[in-house]
């Protein structure tokens, strides 16, 4: 669903307005000096609302209508709520007439309006044919007013997003994504002008509606260990958010519990680095006993990773050291006497997969593929470098077991 | 029969639901990476069985997954990266890096040249698939699930 504001043509929607206002010339009397906003799902308008902009910061809504068939959905409160925050900026209070009915006071009332004065007698005066509603002549038109909340501020949108992109960045979405979801952010909560600038570990922010001073804001993120699921989540917000489903507390609450989601449990992660041990050594050679041994070097591998990152161990010491694990362990089992016989080649490939870098190789390519092109080689200089650290120990571990004089069958 | 089945369709399925795991991948979606993975290793396997090159069916490996992994992104209405990053997996060259290595340690260098250079190549394979299938505009995507859209929009 989305909001669309008519500038041209307003009288198109004639058909609609003349559900909410039965006469015509009393609608257009207040059509050409009102603003117009039309709610559009899938190609098709089915609500329309006409806002007359009055003196003093104050507002009144002339008229709200929803096509029979879309009737029952929300998409009234929906629209309202977006033109009280649309208006929040430029006006205090918003008015709203209508013809004395429970149904269309306790409508506005779960809005948040409240009642605010009566023009006795008005529709006898002002219109030709009766007025009724569920079959009851009306007289008296009654007012009722919302205060707006202009709470809706640059700054709170602004900082809103930063904390969605920060949290996306960190957990290793592409930059494009970041990018997309902080500027559909800002302009769901009206913040039209957004200028965003965004590297692989920091993010700009640069903002403004037109009305304040620009609100700009830096935030570092350090690369950190990535949360795939997190990042799912927090995608899905933003969609919903865009759609209009979530305010900004709400959205700022949920965020906050997305941030604080914990990975998979540990015992269960060292499992599946086994699993990706055993399941590759498999795929790339080696034989079924051999990958029973990958399985198990994977699970000590996974252990040391996590531990590593318990006391915040530098990526290089973390995949060097992981490497000479693998290799002397591989090597270990070489030489055991175990049924059989097993070559440690196998066993080191398997082995490896689990520390592969995986996730900065994909994103690398897909920034470079975006011609992020600054954060796409500072990516794939991360994963290279992976790489080369992996490679680093098994080799050290290799070569010094070649010259103890160990002899390696391929 | 038994054995190829359990070689290369199990094993890729099942080590990269295992790779999913390490990152943190929501359940629901497990099944779907699997299968990303699965389909990948496959593509590379009958490739590489009609005697094309390493790198060649590494190639022709990456666009099937990326194909998936848009697909899937598409109809599960979340982030590509989560398919695509534990799909691409079993065709990351981590034998390559380690043969490299070996030759290099044992002194056998222009082995270990070869091997090197296939592993950057199968890389760039690698790249350059995912690079292709990312430039295909979005709305080709979109059209592939319409049918499941569509009957969304109604239901």
């Amino acid at each position: 669903m989305k909001i669309q504001q008519i500038r041209r043509d307003k009288d198109e929607y004639m058909d609609l307005l003349l559900m909410a206002d039965p006469q015509r010339d009393m609608i257009e009397s207040y059509l050409d000096r009102s603003e117009v906003f039309v709610l559009v799902n899938g190609g098709d308008v089915c609500g329309i609302c006409v806002v007359e902009p009055l003196k003093n910061r104050k507002c009144e809504l002339k008229s709200i209508a929803i096509r029979e068939k879309d009737r029952g959905k929300g998409c009234a409160r929906y629209m309202l709520r977006h033109i009280c925050e649309h208006y929040g900026n430029q006006c205090d209070t918003m008015y709203a007439g209508m013809c004395n009915s429970r149904r269309n006071i306790e409508f506005f009332e779960k809005c948040g309006f409240i009642n605010s004065h009566i023009a006795v007698n008005f529709y006898p005066e002002h219109y030709r044919e009766p007025v009724c509603q569920d079959g009851v002549r009306m007289t008296d038109k009654v007012y009722m007013r919302k205060q707006l909340d202009s709470e809706i501020s640059v700054k709170k949108v602004v900082d809103l997003a930063l904390e969605a992109g920060r949290i996306l960045l960190k957990n290793g979405a592409e930059i494009f994504r970041v990018d997309e979801t902080i500027v559909r952010i800002c302009n769901r909560f009206h913040v039209q002008y957004v200028d965003t600038f965004i590297l692989s570990h920091a993010i700009f922010v640069s903002a403004e509606n037109g009305m304040e001073e620009a609100y700009t804001k830096v935030k570092q993120v350090p690369l950190s260990s990535s949360h795939l699921g997190i990042v799912a989540e927090v995608n899905e917000l933003s969609r919903e958010i865009e759609e209009g489903l979530v305010s900004i507390e709400e959205a700022s609450e949920r965020l906050r519990r997305i941030d604080g989601m914990p990975g998979k449990k540990g015992y269960f992660q060292v499992l599946a680095a086994g699993i990706v041990s055993g399941c590759f050594g498999y795929l790339l050679g080696a034989s079924e006993l051999e990958s029973m041994i990958a399985f198990v070097i994977g699970c000590l591998l996974h252990v040391w990773v996590l531990t590593a990152k318990k006391y915040q161990m530098s990526k290089m010491i973390v995949n060097i050291a992981g490497g000479v694990i693998i290799t002397a362990l591989a090597l270990l089992a070489y030489h055991l006497p175990v049924p059989g016989h097993v070559k440690p080649d196998g066993m080191i490939i398997g082995s490896i997969m689990p520390l592969v870098p995986g996730l900065a190789f994909v994103n690398a390519i897909r920034d470079i593929a975006d011609s992020d092109f600054l954060s796409g080689t500072v990516r794939m200089i991360d994963a290279l470098l992976v790489f080369v650290y992996i490679a680093v120990g098994v080799g050290i571990t290799l070569s010094i077991y070649n010259n103890m004089g160990g002899r390696l069958m391929l | 029969m038994i054995h190829d089945f359990i070689m290369h369709v199990m094993c890729p399925f099942i080590g990269t639901i295992g790779y999913a795991v390490l990152f943190n991948i929501p359940k629901k979606f497990y099944l779907c990476c699997g299968f990303t993975g699965a389909a990948g290793w496959l593509i590379y396997h009958a490739v590489v069985s009609m005697n094309a090159s390493a790198v060649t069916a590494s190639f022709f490996g990456t666009l099937a997954v990326v194909l998936t992994s848009r697909v899937l992104s598409v109809r599960k209405k979340c982030p590509i990266i989560i398919f695509l990053v534990s799909g691409i997996l079993p065709l990351v060259p981590g034998a390559g890096i380690y043969y490299t290595v070996y030759y290099m340690v044992t002194n056998q260098l222009a082995e270990a040249v070869l091997r090197g250079m296939e592993s950057v190549k199968t890389a760039f394979a690698i790249v350059l698939g995912i690079v292709l299938v990312l430039s295909i505009p979005g709305g080709i995507f979109q059209l592939v699930s319409t049918e499941k859209g569509a009957r969304q929009r109604r239901g």
